[in-house]
């Protein structure tokens, strides 16, 4: 594996990640901009606006059938939450030509034009987009933040997020809101992605059987010599200490038959370096089966078939998630304040520490395993403006002892407490 | 060990039925970090009649056997958990039940054969108490209750319930919280006896590995055991017609979920293979993302994804299901039949069938990107009596006339169904 990062313009790059690994290319484009309330869902609406035609292919049927030609290129778009970031993410995973019936397929420049037109050269009608696409995508969106309460535990942890960051960028739904979608129409939607494509931080990263001309590829796009110098807009994430004063409980009633429990927990400390032990932390704490949250929730007190934890290092925050019979919540969260009780005084051994590395660096060392989980990797390190090979991840994670993990868990607080039940 | 080449997607499987029964599949990955090893036996929540070798009654449990006793292999007798014995080895370990098998697995980078040791100790040493049996009774009642509040998994069950009179691929995997409280140790260690013999039993291994030296390693860690004769699985007879056209239940959804089903007859074996696939690209040409009827149903606001589209099948079931999200789920069904109907009149274009096929070859290529996917598809085939590599084979052989008799006879009006949960 070969991973190269070139400036194309400013504030665009191209990463490429030269791998035998896998039978496929995988091309993605990431576009990252701010956060914030007023554009938020705006954003949310363009790569679905854009994934319906282009210049060339002016209908998602046209955009679907030469896909299916291309043996079943897969081109899709979605949305992340990245810090105080709205990330825009399209990516198009085509066979390698290697495994083709046919020769001179050229799979690559073919999924790099299309993927490109999509995004930088969309259909236009009247200087903008066409309307139809628009009011469309406006009721695909409705439906789609409207279907957050489908999904019950991710609804609960949403809402949890939410609870927390209250008038943050970070508390904002990433599709975005209902009440803004009146507002939107094909001019200013078409406006505003003018603006966005002018201003926001462009990542292309390429990952596959690739010879040396991506570079090449690339800067022969039409599509990307048009496109300007900027300086990007975006949040490089930064850690920031909190520790909470009291508190936050909250509970909402729905239609379940289980009770829903999140716990958001807040860290306390402002060195980036130690996002690395607060990994492990959590790792003891809810992040394996032989996690403290699993062995004492679950298999001793039988109260939940889910009891674990997940550590989201852009914000520092730790969110702990169970399953549990509603009568039972205030029998599961003793048990879960006492887990974080008993990380606080030390008891946890030697030996737990030690497993909870071997597991996050099996994880880290699988990382270009997988195309995709390698792409994310290489553009969380982008966005934090951090360049940690993996080898010297694994080395960081190496020299974390029970010392330094019982420095983490004494700078743990509870933040809010979320409850969703009948 | 015989070795089986595939030139197009350039891997290898090397393959080998040991003198006790068991199969051994090697799939190798040469430079790939992870290593994966799944070990199923052909036993799932469809398996609660049976005789056992050497028995001449036949032998009724509870539902839900299989997926308690896939939880409680974990637990050893020198009291330790084997799950908790493989993560500290920095292992990601886990299991999981089917309706027709049961597999444990784990993935790894390093330990990988600290891990076998642990591995195919506990898969060959089962122990099973009064108290731990019943201590599980509650994590299994949360998990079918976490269950209950997925609308996905209920619109499913009930098209299966529209379909079957008696098979039993209609119920939950899990049982139900009612069936699990019958179940005892006895009962356990009698299933595990019968089912968990090595001839009953496959294991699937890919990553970077020199096959033979691999399978030494294994052969050393089998515990002495004999093939114990075939298993007689007593399933009801199954009429070929639906129960019902449609069912519907009540949740608290943003918009309607809907399953459409269509039963199926089960292919004879040596058609299996061809006639899934055909399956899969009739799906695609019918109501896939470049064809007419999503662009008519997107136009609408009928419903703005493409459908999910599936084909089951086993030894003595086979259906087709088209799930997803829909404003109106009965318009939808009723366009799809109308469309099914116009096929089936006009006859399947050679371009459409084209470029589908070729879709769906570049979908068989993409399989093998991972040693995750590769394992599960060779063992979950493997049960079905498929080689997974004839997916690619076969696919070449399939022509136009082929389609349309399948379209024919498997989208029959009569053999449809519609689930639909909302609000």
């Amino acid at each position: 594996m070969k991973y190269d990062k070139i400036d194309i313009k400013n504030g665009i790059k191209l990463h490429t990640i030269q791998t035998d690994k896998f039978k496929t290319n995988l091309i993605s484009v990431i576009l990252t901009t701010k956060l914030d309330r007023e554009n938020v869902t705006r954003n949310a609406l363009i790569p679905a606006v854009l994934r319906r035609g282009t210049a060339s292919l002016n209908t998602q049927e046209e955009i679907n059938k030469k896909l299916e030609e291309m043996y079943g290129a897969s081109l899709d778009c979605g949305l992340d939450k990245t810090g105080d970031n709205q990330v825009l993410k399209f990516y198009i995973e085509s066979v390698n030509d290697e495994f083709l019936p046919q020769d001179g397929e050229n799979m690559l420049k073919t999924s790099m034009d299309n993927i490109l037109e999509m995004i930088f050269n969309p259909y236009i009608e009247n200087n903008c987009f066409k309307k139809e696409y628009v009011e469309q995508e406006k009721e695909n969106l409705k439906q789609i933040i409207e279907g957050k309460i489908d999904n019950k535990a991710r609804y609960a942890l949403d809402r949890c997020i939410e609870e927390m960051y209250k008038d943050e960028p970070y508390g904002l739904y990433k599709y975005g809101y209902v009440q803004d979608l009146s507002n939107i129409d094909e001019k200013n939607l078409y406006e505003h992605y003018s603006n966005l494509i002018n201003e926001c931080k462009i990542d292309i990263f390429v990952s596959g059987i690739l010879d040396d001309n991506v570079e090449q590829l690339i800067n022969h796009n039409e599509n990307i010599s048009k496109l300007k110098d900027r300086e990007a807009k975006y949040v490089v994430p930064r850690v920031k200490s909190k520790k909470s004063e009291r508190e936050n409980i909250v509970q909402e009633s729905m239609e379940v038959n289980q009770g829903k429990l999140i716990i958001g927990l807040d860290i306390d400390f402002d060195n980036e370096d130690l996002r690395y032990d607060a990994m492990i932390y959590n790792s003891i704490l809810g992040g394996s089966a032989n996690s403290k949250l699993f062995q004492n929730v679950r298999e001793k007190a039988s109260l939940a078939y889910t009891a674990s934890s997940n550590y989201y290092r852009f914000k520092n925050n730790i969110f702990i998630n169970c399953g549990i019979e509603i009568d039972n919540f205030d029998k599961a969260l003793k048990i879960i304040k006492e887990q974080i009780e008993e990380m606080k005084k030390g008891n946890f051994t030697d030996e737990e520490v030690e497993n909870a590395k071997q597991g996050i660096i099996a994880a880290i060392k699988s990382i270009d395993d997988e195309q995709d989980t390698e792409i994310t990797y290489y553009f969380g390190q982008e966005l934090s403006e951090k360049k940690l090979g993996i080898s010297e991840y694994i080395e960081r994670v190496t020299k974390i002892d029970k010392q330094k993990v019982l420095n983490i868990a004494n700078k743990v607080s509870v933040d809010t407490i979320y409850f969703l039940k009948q | 060990m015989q070795i089986i080449e595939n030139l197009k997607v350039k891997e290898k499987l090397y393959i080998e039925k040991l003198e006790n029964g068991l199969t051994v599949m090697i799939i190798p990955k040469k430079g790939i970090q992870k290593k994966y090893i799944i070990w199923g036996t052909n036993y799932g929540s469809n398996d609660s009649t049976f005789i056992v070798p050497g028995e001449s009654d036949v032998t009724e449990v509870p539902k839900g056997v299989a997926h308690f006793l896939e939880h409680k292999m974990f637990e050893q007798e020198n009291g330790k958990n084997s799950l908790d014995v493989l993560t500290s080895l920095g292992v990601n370990a886990n299991a999981y039940t089917t309706n027709n098998h049961t597999a444990y697995l784990y993935e790894c980078t390093d330990n990988f054969y600290e891990a076998l040791d642990e591995f195919m100790n506990y898969v060959q040493h089962p122990y099973f108490t009064d108290e731990n049996v019943e201590k599980e009774k509650g994590i299994i009642g949360q998990e079918i209750m976490m269950y209950d509040d997925y609308p996905d998994w209920k619109v499913y069950l009930n098209a299966l319930e529209c379909m079957y009179h008696n098979n039993p691929v209609k119920l939950d995997i899990t049982g139900t919280i009612e069936t699990i409280s019958h179940i005892d140790k006895d009962i356990l260690y009698k299933c595990y006896n019968t089912f968990y013999n090595p001839s009953n039993m496959a294991m699937v291994i890919s990553g970077d590995f020199e096959p033979e030296k691999l399978l030494e390693e294994i052969k050393k860690r089998l515990i002495e055991n004999k093939s114990n004769g075939e298993i007689k699985r007593i399933f009801e007879n199954e009429p070929k017609e639906i129960v019902k056209a449609k069912a519907e239940q009540n949740m608290e959804v943003s918009q309607p979920l809907y399953t459409i089903g269509i039963k199926d007859i089960p292919a004879e074996e040596k058609e299996r293979v061809r006639k899934h696939i055909t399956i899969e690209i009739l799906l695609n040409i019918i109501i896939g993302a470049s064809s007419e009827l999503y662009k008519k149903l997107y136009d609408m606001g009928n419903c703005y994804f493409v459908p999910s589209i599936e084909y089951e099948f086993d030894r003595n079931y086979a259906f087709v299901l088209i799930s997803g999200q829909s404003n109106n789920p009965e318009e939808l069904f009723n366009m799809l039949k109308k469309q099914v109907n116009e096929f089936v009149n006009k006859g399947i274009s050679e371009d459409d069938f084209e470029r589908t096929r070729k879709m769906i070859y570049g979908e068989y290529i993409k399989e093998y990107n991972d040693v995750t996917t590769i394992s599960r598809m060779f063992l979950s085939d493997y049960f079905k009596g498929i080689n997974s590599f004839d997916y690619l084979e076969e696919i070449n052989a399939i022509n136009v006339e082929y389609l349309n008799q399948v379209l024919k006879d498997v989208f029959k009006k009569e053999n449809m169904i519609l689930s639909v949960v909302k609000n």
